[in-house]
């Protein structure tokens, strides 16, 4: 019974992520009720927040399993790391975001090519692994220096294992492949908030010329925000919402089971 | 002793010095980032300087621009704003975390199964609202308020939608409920105190469960400061409030890099003094606490 709820929760995770992989679909796919250029303003955007989604997970995971790792490994490492990290995250991210594109917003606006978009991504890729590394390296370097200091590995010491085995040892443990997954699902939901929050502000800012090389849903809602108005269309401003809570709430779901789990 | 080392470890350390060495390395960045000439970076930290002194004309570029202002549109809208966000983001945890473990508390020791599965259906209301982006929320108020929208109005949008006040009530929740079966607590339920169905208040089941995890819940606390001010920022964006976003937005619109820096450091003190206010609660309450989570 318990196993048919898991699975059925999954589907229903899986189901509501999966505006990120119709937005890979053909064109032709699509209903088409809408305008076209809104179908594939909805599409692109959607199709480059899958794309900071991957790009981000990937090099913030990797920094966080490299990171976590030598906090434990290294005292002196883990508690100076600790502290910059720290200091880090008591800066509001969308600060951190707002930073990093200022400088290379004149870069983006005079480029609209392919240069332009892999500039914009590197940069949305650092704001967003910067904000997310502090909460991500913590939540595996605490668990992984529990499990060292636990019985079976002062075993694993008594039989000549280095500390640098043991550690390798406990990061392929089931308790911390549980952890990364959590860690994952709180990298993924972050980059998600900030890369729609930073985009709409940016849009309502900058207007068009504001990320001309990163389309993100944000800066799409932004961009028909006057459709709330009277004469105007709602469902142009309400459906990438609408897209943008199925996905968030998909995440949500995995990351509050987990905890709920981990509790 | 203890206070002037809290003092000067969370006043000097962590409030002037973090926030005038946060400002100035954001400011090295961009201005190298930019490629500044070394008329810029002279002109920047002059104008840096002035502002920490409290001079009049802090801006060498545009004299007659008052940091009085800036720090006024912070005190005026950013610093209350943040702190009714975090005073609901307080209650709501409060509140629902009390609710769960009630909830726990009769399924568990009554039967009473109905209470876990309003629990449940209130978790997945509160998981719909949590993901609702908060600038989509934002725009919808702006939309049917305009700037007339008041501030505790602004500050429900802010807990309650974009996941803050989810992601602490699973953090109280959680911490309350491990404890709901524990050894002492079943001791404590046999003294016949009330549940206390609403808060956790003092001599309460739920006012014992809670004053265990007030140490841990506290520095949580103190750690969402900067999403509050976060959020904050992008609602005076959103509302066209005269705050600290606002400026900031303009300053980058403008390429404005002392306006810029202007606002990032006044944007650090809101957020240093109010981390700075938890922190204190924290140092009064548990001042051993305090201590070990350094």
């Amino acid at each position: 019974m318990r196993k048919l709820s898991s699975i059925l929760k999954a589907v229903c995770v899986l189901a509501l992520a999966s505006p990120l992989a119709l937005a890979w679909a053909p064109p032709s796919w699509l209903p088409g009720v809408l305008a076209p250029s809104f179908e594939a303003a909805l599409q692109a955007s959607f199709r480059q927040l899958s794309v900071t989604l991957a790009a981000t997970l990937a090099v913030t995971t990797l920094l966080t399993v490299a990171l976590g790792y030598l906090s434990v490994l290294s005292m002196r490492f883990g508690r100076t790391g600790a502290s910059i990290l720290n200091s880090v995250e008591s800066v509001p991210s969308i600060l951190v975001a707002l930073f990093c594109y200022a400088p290379v917003s004149g870069y983006l606006a005079r480029h609209a090519s392919g240069a332009s978009q892999t500039v914009s991504l590197a940069v949305f890729i650092l704001a967003a692994a910067l904000t997310a590394l502090p909460e991500a390296v913590r939540s595996v370097a605490i668990p992984l220096g529990d499990l060292y200091h636990r019985k079976y590995s002062l075993s694993f010491r008594s039989y000549g294992f280095t500390k640098r085995r043991i550690l390798a040892v406990l990061m392929g443990s089931r308790g911390m492949r549980n952890t990364l997954k959590r860690v994952a699902a709180a990298v993924v939901l972050k980059t998600l908030v900030l890369d729609c929050s930073f985009g709409f502000i940016i849009q309502l800012g900058f207007g068009s010329y504001g990320t001309p090389a990163h389309a993100s849903p944000g800066a799409l809602i932004a961009a028909h925000r006057d459709a709330l108005f009277d004469g105007g269309t709602p469902i142009l401003f309400w459906l990438p919402s609408l897209l943008l809570v199925l996905i968030s709430l998909s995440f949500l779901l995995t990351l509050g089971d987990r905890k709920e789990v981990a509790a | 002793m203890r206070f002037l080392r809290f003092l000067a470890r969370e006043l000097l350390l962590r409030g002037v010095v973090f926030t005038v060495a946060g400002t100035a390395i954001l400011a090295c960045l961009y201005l190298a980032s930019i490629g500044a000439l070394a008329e810029s970076w002279a002109g920047t930290g002059r104008s840096f300087l002035l502002l920490i002194s409290g001079s009049r004309d802090f801006s060498i570029e545009h004299p007659g621009f008052n940091a009085g202002q800036i720090i006024a549109s912070g005190a005026a809208v950013t610093f209350p704003l943040a702190m009714a966000s975090l005073i609901l983001l307080t209650l709501a945890a409060l509140f629902s975390s009390t609710r769960a473990t009630v909830a726990r508390y009769r399924s568990s020791r009554h039967g009473q199964l109905y209470a876990e599965g309003v629990r449940n259906a209130s978790q997945l209301a509160s998981s719909v609202l949590a993901a609702v982006p908060l600038f989509v929320g934002f725009w919808v108020l702006a939309t049917g308020f305009g700037s007339r929208a008041t501030f505790p109005l602004i500050a429900v949008a802010t807990v309650v939608l974009g996941g803050l006040s989810w992601d602490a009530t699973r953090f109280l929740a959680s911490d309350m409920l491990r404890n709901v079966e524990s050894t002492h607590a079943t001791v404590f339920s046999t003294l016949g105190r009330p549940l206390g169905r609403v808060f956790p208040l003092p001599g309460t089941f739920c006012g014992y469960l809670f004053s265990s995890s007030l140490p841990r819940f506290i520095p949580y606390l103190a750690g969402k400061v900067p999403a509050i001010i976060g959020a904050v920022t992008i609602a005076e964006i959103v509302f066209s409030f005269p705050g600290l976003g606002s400026t900031l937005l303009e300053a980058l619109l403008a390429t404005d890099t002392d306006l810029l820096v202007a606002s990032v450091f006044i944007l650090l003190i809101v957020n240093a003094i109010v981390a700075f206010l938890v922190k204190t609660i924290l140092f009064l309450i548990y001042p051993r606490w305090y201590e070990k989570a350094l």
